[in-house]
C-alpha cells in the first residue's frame, strides 16, 4: 500500500509539470499585451513598458519563461508574483479557502441530500416517491446554474426575509461566517446532487438483485439489516468514486457560483487572471486546481480498497 | 423479551403424524408485462427428518421457484401464491406474518445456494457472515461468535480455519466456498435443508466431497434434506426418494430404487435415457425432443404433450392427475401403465 501511494505521487510530476506548461502556453497565446493591459484605456509610455517587459521576463523565448516560472516553484516554493509585485502565494491563500469552503459545503450537502435521496427512491421503486424524486432530478440537472443561483438567491435571501424577518441564508459575500455557505454551496452541488441520487438509486437496486442480498434473506436477517448492512456497503463504492472526483470539479467550476454569490474564491480570480494575462497567477491556480484532483483521485483509489476488498494494490 | 423462533413454531414433533415439512398444492405465479407466468402449478411433496428428497427436473421446471416459495424469499411482487400450503410442522408458513416468518428463515429452515462466489457478500470475511447468524439470531457477542464460525469451518472441513476465518470469499476455491456456504446454513441447526443444485458449479471430485459431507451433516443432525438438481449421477447416491418437475408439476415422485429401476413417467424415461452409458460409446445420445414449454402459455393437456413419444389424443386435451401407483409412487401420465411394461419387457 505504501509503495502504491508513492508510485502515485511520482507519477502525479510529469502530470503536473505537463499541466503547467500547457496552461502556460495557452496563456502565452492569448491574443493582447498584459503589460497594455496594465494601463487600462491608457496609451503606456515605450520606455516604461519596455523596462515592465523586461522585468517580467516577457520578451525571453516561451520555454526560457517556462524555466523561470517552474524552476522558481520548484526550488524556492515560489509561485512568482502578478504585475502588481503581489506574490502570487498570498493571492491564492485566502481564495482557495473561501473555494475550499463552498466546494467542501457542496460536498457534504451532494452526499447527505444525494445519497439520501437515492436511496428513498431505490428502496420505493416504481412508486409514487421514486417517480417524483427522478422527476425532480430531471429538473435540478436540466436548469443551469445560473437560473438556479439567481432565484434561489432571490427567493431564499432576499424574499424570505422581507416576508418573515428572519436571516436564515445571506445573500452575497462571507461575512456571516460559515452560514454564508448554505445557499450557494447547494447552488453548486445542484446537477451533482441530481446525479448522485440517480446514482445511488441505480447502484442500490442493482445491489439488491444480487445474489447475496437473497442469502441475507436466508438467513433470516430483517429488511433493515439486508439493506442496511449488505446492501449499502456493496452499493457506495461506485458512490465514492463520483464523490471523489466532484471534488476537483466542484473547485474548479465555481467561476459562476462564486460571481452570483459576490464570493471572493480562486474562481472568481482565475477568471480576473485570465482576463488581466496574469501568467502565473492562473498557472499557479491550475497548478493547485490539478494537485487536488490527483490527491482526491488517490484517495477515492486507497478508498476503494478500503471498501471492496478484492480490490488490491501492488 | 425478544421473540424466538420457538415461541412461534412448536418444538421438534409437535402436530401428531405431520411431516417434518409439507408443501401441499403449490401455485406461484410471477404477474409481468408479458402476461402471468405460471412457474408452479400445484406441486406437493412431504419431508421427514433425516431423509432427502430430490427435485429433480430441467431449468423452468419451477424446482428453484418453489424452494424459494418454502423459503420465502420470492419478490412479492411480481410473485404470487395463489394457492397452496406450506406447512412445516403443521404450521403453514404462507400464513404467517412477514416478522415471524424471518424467525424460521435461516433458523429452522436454510438454504444453500448454487453459485457460492455470488452468494456470498463479497465485501465482508467469511467468519463475519457466518457469525452474524449467531450474533443476530443468537445475540451473542462478537468473539464469541467468531469462536462458533471458526468450529463451524472446522465441521465442513475448511483446513486451517483459524486463520481463514478472516479471508474474503473470493480468496477461497469453488469447492470451499461451498463449504462456507454450508457451514453459515447449519449454523443454527436447522431441521430442513434446502440445496438449490449445490454442486453444479464445482468439478466433479468437488461434487463428490460436497455431497459426502452434506450426507454426512444429515446423518449427525437427522435434518430433513429437500436436494435440487438437474444431475441424475448426484441424485442416485444421496436421496431417498424424488420427485420429478416438469413445467411447474410434479410428473412423477418415487422412492429413488423404483425410478432407476422403471420410470413410470415419459419425462422420467427421456431423462434416464440421456443419460451417457459406457456402454453405448459411440453410439448417438439420447435428447428428448422439442423445448421446455413456454411458461406463460402452457400446453394444454398434459404439458409434456408436444415432446412425448407415447401421445394419444386424450393427452392433448386432459391434464393427468398424479395417478397413484403404490402408496409411495406416482406418475402424472394417463399411460404409466404402458411406460411401466415398456421399461420392464
Amino acid at each position: 500500500m505504501g509503495r502504491y501511494v508513492i508510485r502515485r505521487l511520482i507519477q502525479a510530476i510529469p502530470v503536473l509539470l505537463g499541466a503547467t506548461l500547457l496552461i502556460f502556453c495557452i496563456v502565452f497565446a492569448l491574443p493582447g499585451d498584459p503589460i497594455a493591459a496594465l494601463f487600462g484605456d491608457k496609451r503606456p509610455d515605450p520606455a516604461i513598458a519596455e523596462v515592465l517587459r523586461e522585468q517580467y521576463h516577457l520578451n525571453d523565448p516561451l520555454l526560457l519563461q517556462y524555466w523561470y516560472y517552474i524552476s522558481g516553484v520548484l526550488f524556492r516554493g515560489d509561485f512568482g508574483v502578478n504585475f502588481a509585485d503581489v506574490p502570487v502565494s498570498q493571492i491564492m491563500a485566502g481564495k482557495f479557502q473561501i473555494t475550499l469552503n463552498l466546494a467542501l459545503t457542496a460536498l457534504v450537502m451532494e452526499a447527505v441530500i444525494g445519497v439520501g435521496l437515492g436511496l428513498w427512491a431505490a428502496l420505493r421503486r416504481g412508486k409514487a416517491t421514486d417517480t417524483a424524486i427522478l422527476a425532480s432530478t430531471l429538473v435540478l440537472i436540466s436548469v443551469p446554474t445560473l437560473v438556479t443561483g439567481f432565484v434561489l438567491q432571490l427567493v431564499l435571501g432576499v424574499k424570505v426575509k422581507q416576508w418573515t424577518g428572519l436571516d436564515i441564508f445571506p445573500v452575497a459575500g462571507t461575512a456571516e461566517g460559515l452560514r454564508a455557505y448554505l445557499l450557494p454551496g447547494f447552488v453548486l452541488a445542484g446537477a451533482s446532487i441530481a446525479y448522485l441520487t440517480r446514482l445511488t438509486r441505480t447502484s442500490l437496486a442493482e445491489t439488491l438483485r444480487s445474489d447475496y442480498i437473497r442469502t441475507a434473506t436466508a438467513k433470516g436477517l430483517s429488511r433493515r439489516r439486508v439493506v442496511g448492512r449488505h446492501g449499502l456497503r456493496n452499493a457506495l463504492i461506485p458512490l465514492v468514486t463520483y464523490l471523489g472526483a466532484d471534488l476537483g470539479q466542484l473547485m474548479g467550476g465555481a467561476v459562476i457560483t462564486e460571481t452570483i454569490f459576490n464570493l471572493q474564491g480562486i474562481g472568481n480570480q482565475l477568471f480576473q487572471s485570465v482576463y488581466l494575462r496574469e501568467q502565473p497567477v492562473v498557472v499557479g491556480i491550475v497548478t493547485v486546481l490539478v494537485l487536488i484532483y490527483i490527491l482526491a483521485n488517490l484517495v477515492v483509489d486507497l478508498l476503494y480498497a478500503v471498501l471492496d476488498p478484492r480490490i488490491r494494490y501492488e | 423479551m425478544k421473540k424466538t423462533s420457538a415461541d412461534v413454531l412448536p418444538a421438534v414433533g409437535g402436530q401428531g403424524n405431520e411431516p417434518l415439512l409439507a408443501v401441499d398444492n403449490l401455485h406461484v405465479e410471477f404477474h409481468t408485462r408479458a402476461g402471468v407466468v405460471r412457474a408452479v402449478n400445484g406441486v406437493s411433496y412431504t419431508v421427514a427428518p433425516g431423509e432427502t428428497l430430490a427435485v429433480l427436473g430441467e431449468s423452468g421446471s419451477g424446482k428453484s421457484v418453489t424452494a424459494q416459495a418454502i423459503m420465502g424469499i420470492l419478490d412479492m411482487p411480481p410473485a404470487v401464491i395463489p394457492k397452496g400450503e406450506i406447512r412445516f410442522k403443521g404450521t403453514d408458513l404462507l400464513k404467517l406474518s412477514e416478522h415471524d416468518r424471518t424467525h424460521v428463515r435461516g433458523q429452522r429452515i436454510a438454504m444453500i445456494f448454487q453459485d457460492a462466489l455470488s452468494a456470498l457478500n463479497p465485501v465482508f470475511t467469511v467468519g463475519w457472515q457466518i457469525s452474524e447468524m449467531f450474533r443476530v439470531h443468537r445475540g451473542m457477542s462478537k468473539s464469541e461468535a467468531m469462536k462458533k464460525a471458526v468450529e463451524l469451518m472446522d465441521r465442513v472441513r475448511i483446513p486451517a480455519a483459524k486463520q481463514r476465518v478472516h479471508d474474503y470469499p473470493h480468496q477461497f476455491s469453488g469447492g470451499m466456498r461451498q463449504r462456507i456456504m454450508i457451514a453459515m446454513s447449519i449454523a443454527l441447526d436447522p431441521e430442513v435443508l434446502i440445496a438449490d443444485e449445490p454442486t453444479t458449479a464445482l468439478d466433479v471430485t468437488v461434487q463428490a466431497q460436497i455431497m459426502e459431507l452434506l450426507a454426512e451433516l444429515q446423518r449427525e443432525s437427522q435434518m430433513g434434506l429437500i436436494l435440487i438438481t438437474h444431475d441424475l449421477g448426484v441424485v442416485a447416491d444421496v436421496a431417498d426418494k424424488i420427485a420429478v418437475m416438469y413445467a411447474g408439476r410434479i410428473v412423477e415422485n418415487a422412492p429413488v430404487y423404483d425410478i432407476y429401476k422403471a420410470p413410470a413417467h415419459p419425462y422420467t424415461k427421456g431423462l434416464l435415457d440421456s443419460i451417457p452409458r459406457v456402454d453405448q460409446k459411440g453410439h448417438e445420445l439420447y435428447a428428448i425432443k422439442g423445448l421446455p414449454p413456454n411458461l406463460l402459455d402452457l400446453p394444454t393437456g398434459c404439458a409434456f404433450h408436444p415432446r412425448c413419444p407415447l401421445r394419444q389424443e386424450n393427452c392433448v386435451t386432459d391434464a393427468p392427475p398424479l395417478y397413484e401407483i403404490s402408496g409411495t409412487r406416482g406418475s402424472a401420465c394417463h399411460y404409466w401403465r404402458e411406460v411401466l411394461d415398456g421399461e420392464r419387457r
